[in-house]
């Protein structure tokens, strides 16, 4: 079932963030959310994730759904290795060796199996934010948000990030949604894009790309 | 060998710069030349070594010791774990924080007198130590519960971490540095107010009881014997919790 947000309020105070806002997110696709900065992708992205309350409207399709969410920052627990940080997301789901086997083998998919005992500031950027899309795909999400998650990234690194990202992807389909300012970003690998404009959030241009 | 070779060492280093204080004090009694102002470091090891050989030295080093314990133990549990409420629930900490700062800017010797009306002598400096360290550590493990990374926290609800490992992974380790910061401050103060306590209450073993005596008697030489033994063992008390955190640090947590 596809995701469906219909006559979305959301304000801030005086500041309204989206009025009458309407949208589709196919399944297993992956979407790609374009606009300007502060146009409110980002609190898009949280209303759908459950970490924003919406004060009027209807989003179907999020019941008992799992979320994966890949930051702007990597959000990683500085105090714990590469591999405790990708159970840390398993462990209130999985026994101890089945988390252990989920983590070894993400580890392995986006090449940081031999980084499992490094701590994050041990590691590059680059790197920070591998394990975190390792921690994201673990994860067994219906639904994976990413918000600019290659943001600050030289193009080099970014290429190699979605070339990962589309592997783990064609591995294991799950419906995407990500935000980005980076048109050239978004035609690399999103099926369905949405361009934003703001605020209030609308939709200006919708483009899908032949899969 | 040059001065500088010499304190490349840190060890004798260190051991040269307490030599030269000893030596500054040693002058400096000999130019008062009256014990009874400034004792001579020979004669307050010579009093400490008298001390050291009747019972009542060690019964009294003991009791102290027992009492900064109590008073110190009592603190740490009821500063975490009220700290990390008040950290957590705003109304709580909007309750406790105003008897906080009133406590804090209490002077000691207001809650000593005061103790003395409410408990016996042998508790009212447990009982100071615990009102003087206590806030330390509250205040501390607040911040410390405040500074937990909200990114982190957000990340951990979206992934639907359950409570008690967000517990463990997040909030313990965040709070951990400020705590021990907390507790090293406490265990100086700690020491410091207890002896202070007893001066005033005076049970019948304390370190404190005997300060008071030396004063009494002019025996200024047991003063300053009674005063290292505090200096010493509060000195201990540190570097055997430095010793145990850096333990404990470093199997990780």
């Amino acid at each position: 079932m596809a995701i469906k947000i219909k006559n979305l309020y959301k304000s801030y105070g005086d500041l309204i963030v989206c009025q009458n806002f309407n949208m589709t997110l196919e399944e297993m696709k992956i979407t790609g959310i374009l606009g300007p900065s502060g146009c409110g992708k980002t609190t898009l992205l949280n209303i759908i994730a459950g970490l924003e309350e919406y004060q009027s409207g209807s989003i179907q399709g999020l019941e008992g759904k799992t979320f994966s969410y890949i930051f702007q920052e990597d959000r990683l627990l500085p105090w714990s290795t590469v591999k405790e940080n990708i159970k840390f997301v398993l462990e209130s789901r999985y026994d101890d060796n089945e988390a252990e086997r989920i983590a070894n083998q993400y580890m392995d998919m986006v090449g940081l199996r031999e980084y499992a005992h490094y701590y994050p500031r041990q590691l590059s950027g680059g790197m920070k934010q591998r394990v975190a899309i390792a921690r994201a795909f673990a994860y067994p999400a219906d639904i994976l948000l990413m918000d600019e998650p290659f943001k600050g990234l030289d193009l080099e690194l970014k290429t190699g990030l979605i070339e990962s990202f589309l592997k783990l992807w064609n591995q294991d389909k799950r419906t995407v949604i990500f935000v980005t300012h980076d048109m050239d970003e978004a035609l690399s690998f999103a099926h369905d894009i949405y361009i934003l404009e703001g605020r209030p959030l609308r939709i200006k241009d919708r483009g899908a790309k032949p899969s | 060998m040059k001065i500088s070779t010499i304190l490349k060492n840190k060890k004798t280093a260190r051991l040269l710069v307490v030599i030269f204080w000893i030596a500054i004090w040693e002058i400096a009694s000999l130019v008062i030349g009256r014990e009874v102002y400034l004792p001579s470091p020979l004669n307050t090891v010579r009093a400490l070594l008298r001390l050291s050989v009747t019972s009542k030295f060690w019964y009294s080093i003991a009791m102290t010791f027992i009492r900064v314990v109590a008073g110190f133990i009592i603190s740490c549990l009821g500063g975490i774990i009220l700290g990390i409420m008040c950290g957590l629930i705003k109304f709580l900490y909007e309750l406790l924080n105003p008897l906080v700062i009133a406590v804090k800017s209490t002077p000691v010797m207001s809650i000593i007198i005061i103790a003395l009306i409410w408990f016996q002598s042998g508790r009212v400096p447990v009982f100071v130590c615990f009102l003087m360290c206590f806030p330390i550590i509250w205040t501390n493990a607040v911040e410390g519960i405040r500074q937990v990374n909200r990114d982190l926290l957000q990340m951990a609800k979206v992934y639907r971490v359950n409570k008690g490992l967000i517990i463990r992974r997040i909030y313990i380790p965040s709070v951990t540095p400020y705590l021990i910061a907390g507790i090293t401050t406490a265990l100086g103060i700690g020491w410091k107010v207890t002896v202070a306590a007893e001066v005033l209450s005076n049970p019948k073993f304390s370190i404190g009881g005997n300060l008071y005596g030396a004063k009494v008697y002019l025996e200024s030489s047991e003063l300053f014997a009674w005063t290292s033994i505090v200096i010493i063992l509060s000195f201990a008390f540190e570097y055997l919790f430095k010793y145990i955190i850096g333990k404990i640090e470093r199997k990780g947590f």
